[in-house]
């Protein structure tokens, strides 16, 4: 990679970590005057910088106002590139669609709002459904959005059947294969993933997002 | 103090904000903003500081950014604001030594001052931790109030009645929370200790109408009722319901505030401000009669990391040398039951509570998740180490904890996992296995070493 090229792209990559939605993109608007292709500075300036938003989350050397500034520049870096990349391409650089929400009963939404800022930053299209998510929303949004993966967060035991629920409609309705079904929050674990059919669960956000790249590749 | 029929107006006429707008555009700009006027600053070498002026410097940020940002309504998204005049009537109208208990269990939670030698209040159990059986609740329960250090107990949920699992919202969780209520009474009364009061209310309860309807099968207005914020700085007419119908049967709640470090509110300096501002809006939204403050360390899903120390301290501080209103602090740790990373968590956080003003609740074994995983071992020790703590300088303090968190950081990602409560408790006495005992004289021993004096 030429001199020139790589301090455009670290330009943006800075922007995107300091959250600078104006300098994000202004500097892919440099990238793309340059000559860069489009899915490159996706790949190693966008992509690259929410990366390390993520790495400095775990370290707390950022917080969650971070991530989600540093998502909205990144939503303007976009905004540039997408014409040149094109509707088809654009679909095979994100690694895909999740739906999150919070499991019927359960109002707790930090957890799953952490999950849905590492899924952006990870390059999936993210769709939050919010806390108090019946079954049935969870399979009518997945079916509407086309979603790879659904993703429901709970904090309580009492909420938890929610997750069971979820499965459990989607083999009614015939649609299991269609979605890899994700499960987490405090008093969820391995067993339990295990137990009710869950394709995928993590004790952490950021294993979660680990967990559903492994998914969808494997889809 | 405004009325309570005031806050339900403010809750319905206030300003309104998409709640990201009130988010991101109010709080955390706010946040940042007085974080930055005071010159709050973390310091990672000093878990515990002894810096007066630091802590009053985090009340005053917290005053500024109650009155500037309030108390955001997630069902009406209007904020709930109050001026700085009815802010300062509600510090001083506030409860300053409420009664909670019956009989001879019958006591005060004070106010206590950083470096006080008053004995902490000690509210202990299973912190809502969830059990298997309705017999591992109900020895659970008879364990902790055999404890003679416990003055408030908070039960274990139940994850099922007659056999079947609980759904939150649906019948089966207003019949478990009776339930709930029903074995927490009776094993009080196996204890031979009938008033120790309940204070997490029905852990076993998700919604108002569960709790609401299992407490009229045995809780009483001496007991007392955690209502909880929402993070951050959320309240939802769920909740307010609850404050409602205690309010109208004259009876006692605790506030409860759990802000995660490296969420909205940042950092450990955001943490500690936003702590002062839900013991504000605990006072005047959910009409506590006492706050809980309850930082977490999302990463470990505990509070017992070198990071969350420096908060808790430094609120614990703010809090309790500018208010009269009573807190208490919340224990969580990673480890489970008869380890010895469990024991030092324990000692940490107890003496950092103690040392900064607080009173305690514990807590959360085996960061409170796992299934019968927490035993009455632990808040028996908790509580020991509390009343050992009372009258330690905060120089002190600091040193101990210094002591103790290396001994278990590097383990937090990973945390043993300990033994269950019947693994490590005989079933019929309740009393626990000579290893448990062996193990806890062994740590006691240790701590009394680093000066905390043991009774």
């Amino acid at each position: 990679m030429s001199t020139d090229k790589k301090a455009l792209l670290d330009e943006l990559q800075q922007a995107v970590i300091e959250g600078d939605g104006e300098g994000a993109k202004a500097a892919a608007q440099k990238c793309m005057e340059a000559g860069i292709p489009p899915l490159e500075t996706v790949e190693f300036g966008l992509r690259d910088g929410l990366k390390i938003v993520g790495e400095r989350f775990e370290k707390l050397e950022l917080f969650l106002p971070d991530m989600i500034l540093a998502a909205e520049a990144g939503n303007e870096v976009m905004k540039v590139l997408e014409p040149a990349i094109g509707a088809s391409n654009m679909q095979a650089s994100s690694p895909g669609t999740v739906i999150v929400g919070a499991g019927k009963g359960d109002i707790h939404t930090i957890g799953k709002n952490i999950l849905g800022m590492l899924f952006k930053l990870a390059g999936f299209k993210v769709h939050d459904l919010g806390e108090d998510v019946s079954a049935t929303t969870f399979l009518e949004e997945a079916r509407r959005l086309n979603a790879d993966i659904i993703a429901i967060s709970c904090l309580m035991t009492s909420t938890m059947p929610c997750q069971r629920e979820v499965i459990k409609l989607l083999n009614d309705v015939h649609e299991r294969d269609k979605f890899k079904v994700m499960v987490g929050g405090a008093p969820v674990t391995q067993q339990w993933a295990d137990d009710i059919g869950a394709d995928g669960y993590a004790e952490t956000a950021g294993g979660g997002v680990t967990v559903a790249l492994k998914l969808v590749a494997n889809k | 103090m405004i009325d309570f029929f005031d806050v339900i107006k403010r809750a319905l006429n206030g300003p309104y904000y998409s709640e990201q707008d009130f988010t991101l555009k109010i709080m955390v700009p706010k946040l940042k903003a007085v974080i930055k006027k005071y010159g709050i600053r973390y310091d990672p070498a000093t878990p515990i500081p002894s810096n007066d002026q630091l802590a009053d410097d985090v009340f005053r940020a917290g005053l500024e950014l109650c009155t500037e940002v309030g108390c955001y309504c997630k069902d009406t998204s209007r904020v709930i604001r109050f001026t700085a005049d009815e802010i300062q009537e509600a510090l001083r109208d506030a409860p300053s030594q409420p009664f909670f208990g019956e009989g001879r269990d019958r006591k005060a939670m004070l106010a206590r001052k950083p470096e006080s030698s008053d004995p902490p209040y000690c509210y202990v159990g299973a912190g809502g931790s969830v059990v298997t059986s309705e017999d591992v609740f109900v020895r659970l329960v008879e364990g902790y109030g055999r404890n003679p250090l416990s003055d408030s107990i908070t039960c274990p949920a139940l994850t099922k009645i007659n056999g079947m699992e609980i759904v939150a919202g649906s019948p089966l969780e207003l019949l478990a929370c009776i339930r709930a209520v029903e074995l927490g009474r009776a094993a009080l009364r196996r204890a031979q200790r009938p008033g120790l009061p309940i204070m997490n209310s029905i852990a076993t309860g998700v919604t108002a109408t569960g709790k609401i309807g299992g407490s009229a099968f045995g809780l009483r207005d001496t007991d007392c009722w955690v209502v909880g914020f929402t993070s951050p700085l959320k309240v939802q007419f769920e909740r307010m319901n609850e404050v409602a119908y205690l309010l109208a049967r004259g009876a006692q709640l605790v506030g409860e505030a759990s802000e995660p470090i490296g969420g909205f509110a940042g950092g450990p300096e955001g943490v500690a401000v936003i702590s002062v501002v839900y013991h504000i809006l605990s006072i005047l939204v959910l009409r506590s009669s006492v706050h809980l403050t309850f930082p977490i360390d999302i990463r470990y899903g505990c509070n017992t990391s070198w990071e969350i120390m420096w908060p808790i301290s430094v609120a614990a501080q703010a809090i309790s040398r500018n208010s009269h209103h009573p807190i208490l602090n919340l224990a969580y740790t990673a480890a489970g039951p008869m380890t010895e990373m469990c024991l030092y968590e324990i000692a940490a956080t107890m003496t950092t509570f103690v040392a900064s003003g607080g009173n305690i609740e514990f807590g959360g074994v085996a960061k409170g998740t796992s299934q019968d995983r927490f035993t009455p071992m632990e808040p028996r020790f908790a509580t020991e180490v509390a009343h050992a703590a009372a009258g330690l300088s905060r120089v002190q303090a600091n040193e101990i904890v210094k002591t103790l968190i290396p001994k278990y950081k590097d383990r937090l990602s990973n945390p043993p996992k300990g033994a269950k409560f019947q693994e490590c408790f005989d079933w019929d006495s309740i009393q626990p296995c000579q290893e448990y005992i062996d193990l806890y004289g062994q740590i006691k021993t240790e701590l009394a070493g680093y000066g905390l004096k043991f009774k």
